[in-house]
């Protein structure tokens, strides 16, 4: 699993292959708006308006609030704002790649000409080093040697500077000489792949160097995201309910719903770029709730949701439109059929297959393996809520506002057809009524075309879903309240409008809605446990001697054991877990040689080991 | 004799005006550049407005060049305080009195090691399997990221003194801080980084993963907020205590724009015997 946010990691790459989710170092403002252009670009259709803002403007993921544009050249300047007006990508491409490689050009003869002065080299190449950041990982997929060179470059580029020492101590005079060469290392390259007078068209924008994509040479260059991203959990960590749980249960009885929990947090999974991003369900859909940090510039228009069906994740499925979604909660799923906004999947089962297969790209999922996954999600609860009774009606813990709205909710208006709210949002039924409605919150597709009706969404822990309606346009409750209010001429007053709102908040409340760590109960200790949970679904698929699904949960739990020990409050147990996780791949090693006895052996190793350091596991 | 660091503290007192002229001139905090400057400027102000509404006096904040710009501006009164490695700290002590006030608190500590980093597949397994080989460390001015990593050879009898250490490593770099000398070990550029404590976590994990600590330093004490001696008593009172609170959960989100520890301590001089140790066989302090 990810659970990630609370680490201090500054990953200098960007969000890439594999990765749990980490978060990025800020980018320097030029470099960011180049990577936003990369990804942006590859957007079908482009998307001009976000492309100039990520220069116009700051952008997320930037250092400094500043714009792009102010830290180029004028000839720079004006080439990127052409492009933007011509809507010619390849041309922003050039003109946007130029003003990177001429930015660390510039910034390196800086830095030679403050050699051994009072202002000093450091800072220039500092600045030149985070443009460079901008071609890295495509130098280092497409040209392997090359990279080391230039890396090793930069280490003499910033070794040679000399020192102004400590207080009058240990001064050095800089190394002009070394400089010089480290510096002819890197410019050269950079001229001969990034500042040129033509580029070959591409079809897609990387930074992968000229002379490697004009030779034609099959690059794999790794998935990634554009700075910004924020695929981490959400940093308030969400409580899950599962009923088995709360009911007395432990999840590693029921090897089913264990193996959907780890089929749940696998990215393996879903295909293409979300699996090597390290994507899944749980990415998302935070424990049965929502990600409300979920964030990718480019395809999210706020946080907590993203357009699912873009040119990105399967461009297959790409509606080319840019329509986000904002992540619902499958808090009570089971109890919420139909499922989508516009209630188009009768059943768990084909939904769950719809967002593997349709919107991240995944093979087709096993029977067993969808059989596992929604065994796992109809577990989810809602957060129980004692401000009502399991009909639906407040009990004494309801204020007295809230008590009038109850009223209200079940009064009938001629602007509802004669109907009252409870009419759809039906407290006995969880306050919906399986249905789908045009309520006038949607636009037809075309000039006498028929809008999309919205299945009644509950009102289950709707306090903590803002933003809400199926676009998310209306930012609280009480909003919601003032638009049934308006557009279906309720004729509510302020203190009828009150009540109505404390009336919901009422019966969308919820107990402990976030996690709560401390000490040893750390986010690492709730990943230990989960993981190792989802490992002992083993004592089932060993002696069935399940070879694909085994393989299918050590590469999902083993890198993520060895990848959470990064956020353990305990550092010093971090090779425990290197090692233990090391024992779990050997679990998969035999099993995919089919050597049965040794894989038992390996597993029966992985469960003395996790008895033995499961104290220190936090 | 008076010397040096005395003759400065009774200079300085000398010099000092009453508590109500402090009072009315504020405080001045100099900072020490990172690697971000622009954002640091940034930062400050959102510290300084904090402090000013804490104290009721004007504090104003500006970064200096270097550690020596920040020990020469709490010198000559540009500066009443300073934020501080142990190791200029010392330095600063010795030369014109400085008085720490408070250490940074990193993971339940107020101190660090210097470590020496390998890959996991080296085969490296002692510090003298790294002869001839290449090393990446942080920075020439660094406690952990130079000189105690590179003190654990010393104390292993594989080098002499810090000059010779280019002729027991292949070659040795300075990266520019903590995490391009990680990123260059674990890239493979070099063999071994020398960084502080966790530099570690400034890799992904999955490079995690791959890296040992091959060896660890005696503990540092963590940086230091300074204070130029001579420095009004009740205004340093109440600054130290304002920064203790800082460590209040409604405050703590503060912490993020002052080099991001986890909160301060209070601290004395003793703390830094261990440090002085070192500044003097290393020829920094006589």
């Amino acid at each position: 699993m990810k659970h990630l946010f609370f680490s201090l990691i500054l990953c200098l790459f960007p969000i890439a292959v594999n990765a749990t989710a980490i978060e990025q170092a800020p980018w320097e403002p030029r470099a960011a708006a180049y990577r936003l252009t990369l990804f942006l670009g590859n957007l079908n259709p482009t998307p001009w308006d976000k492309l100039e803002s990520s220069w116009t403007a700051p952008v997320p993921g930037s250092a400094l609030p500043v714009s792009a544009l102010s830290r180029v050249t004028e000839v720079e300047s004006a080439d990127i704002r052409e492009a933007l007006r011509t809507k010619d990508r390849q041309a922003l491409f050039e003109a946007s790649t130029t003003a990177i490689s001429g930015g660390i050009l510039r910034h390196l003869d800086a830095a030679e000409t403050a050699l051994g002065t009072s202002s000093g080299a450091e800072p220039e190449i500092a600045i030149a080093e985070a443009l460079f950041r901008a071609f890295e990982d495509g130098i280092a997929a497409a040209d392997a040697s090359a990279a080391k060179e230039i890396g090793r470059a930069w280490l003499v580029l910033n070794s040679s500077v000399g020192s102004a020492g400590l207080l009058g101590n240990g001064i050095e005079d800089p190394n002009t000489i070394a400089f010089a060469e480290a510096k002819s290392t890197i410019s050269d390259y950079v001229e001969q792949n990034y500042l040129l007078a033509e580029f070959t068209p591409r079809s897609k924008l990387t930074p992968i160097p000229e002379s490697i994509f004009v030779s034609g040479v099959q690059v794999d260059l790794p998935a990634t995201l554009p700075p910004g991203s924020d695929i981490a959990d959400q940093r308030e960590f969400p409580r899950l309910v599962l009923q088995f749980e709360e009911a007395g249960e432990d999840e590693a009885n029921l090897p089913l719903v264990a193996y959907g929990d780890m089929l749940f947090d696998s990215p393996e999974i879903f295909g293409g770029p979300a699996q090597e991003l390290g994507i899944t369900c749980s990415t998302c859909h935070n424990r049965s709730d929502v990600n409300r940090d979920f964030f990718i510039p480019g395809l999210s228009h706020r946080p907590g949701g993203m357009d699912v069906d873009s040119a990105f994740f399967n461009p297959m499925f790409n509606d080319r439109t840019d329509d986000h979604l904002d992540t619902p909660s499958m808090r009570g799923i089971r109890f919420t059929a139909p499922y989508g906004r516009d209630g188009r999947e009768p059943s768990l089962r084909r939904f769950v297959r719809n967002v593997i297969v349709t919107e991240f790209a995944g093979k087709e999922p096993t029977p067993f393996q969808l059989d596992a996954m929604v065994a796992y999600i109809r577990q989810f609860d809602f957060l129980p809520n004692p401000k009502i009774d399991r009909a639906g009606l407040l009990t004494d813990l309801a204020s007295d506002a809230a008590k009038r709205g109850e009223v209200l909710f079940n009064t009938k208006f001629a602007g509802l057809d004669d109907k009252s709210c409870a009419s759809c949002h039906t407290p006995s039924r969880h306050f919906r009524d399986g249905k789908t409605y045009d309520i006038g919150t949607a636009e037809p597709p075309f000039p006498g075309g028929t809008p999309t009706a919205f299945e009644t969404p509950t009102l289950r822990n709707v306090n903590f879903t803002a933003p809400y309606m199926h676009d998310g346009s209306l930012p609280t409750l009480a909003s919601v309240v003032d638009w049934f209010d308006s557009t279906k001429n309720l004729g509510l007053n302020a203190d009828q409008r009150a009540d109505l709102t404390a009336y919901i908040l009422a019966v969308g409340d919820g107990e402990e809605p976030y996690q709560h760590f401390e000490g040893t109960d750390s986010v690492f200790r709730l990943s230990w446990e989960e993981l190792t949970t989802f490992a002992s679904t083993l004592d089932t698929l060993l002696p069935a001697q399940d070879a694909e699904n085994i393989a299918l949960l050590v590469a999902t739990v083993a890198p993520d054991l060895a990848a959470d020990a990064s956020a353990m409050t305990n550092q010093a147990a971090k090779p425990d877990v290197y090692e233990f996780a090391a024992i779990l791949r050997a679990v998969g090693v035999a099993s995919a040689a089919g050597d049965w006895h040794e894989a038992n052996r390996q597993w029966n190793a992985f469960k003395i080991r996790q008895a033995e350091i499961d104290e220190r596991m936090f | 004799m008076l010397n040096r660091r005395l003759f400065m503290a009774a200079a300085c007192a000398t010099l000092a005006l009453p508590s109500s002229g402090f009072a009315a001139q504020g405080l001045k905090l100099a900072f020490i550049p990172q690697e971000n400057p622009e954002k640091l400027l940034g930062d400050i102000k959102i510290v300084t407005g904090w402090l000013t509404e804490q104290l009721g006096v004007p504090v104003t904040g500006f970064v200096t060049f270097d550690h020596a710009a920040a020990v020469e501006a709490l010198r000559n009164g540009d500066a009443d305080i300073s934020f501080m490695g142990a190791l200029p700290f010392v330095l600063a002590e010795d030369q014109i009195g400085a008085i720490p006030l408070l250490s940074e608190v990193y993971r339940g500590q107020p101190s660090y090691a210097g470590r020496v980093f390998v890959r996991r597949d080296s085969g490296i397994k002692t510090l003298a399997d790294l002869k001839g080989l290449d090393i990446a460390f942080a920075d020439p001015v660094s406690e952990s990221g130079y000189l105690y990593p590179l003190d654990l050879f010393v104390r292993d009898g594989l080098i002499a003194d810090a000059p010779d250490a280019d002729n027991f490593f292949g070659q040795k770099f300075f990266a520019g801080g903590y995490q391009q000398a990680m990123q260059a070990m674990a890239n493979g550029l070099v063999d071994a980084a020398g960084a502080s404590q966790y530099a570690d976590l400034l890799l992904t994990p999955e490079q995690q993963a791959e890296v040992v600590v091959l060896a660890e330093s005696e503990q540092i004490p963590s940086h230091a907020i300074i204070a130029r001696p001579g420095i009004d008593a009740d205004l340093q009172s109440r600054f130290t205590l304002a920064m203790l609170r800082l460590n209040d959960a409604e405050n703590r989100h503060l912490l993020a724009y002052l080099y991001g520890p986890d909160g301060y301590v209070a601290t004395d001089p003793a703390v830094y015997e261990g440090v002085r140790a070192t500044a003097r066989r290393y020829g920094y302090l006589k």
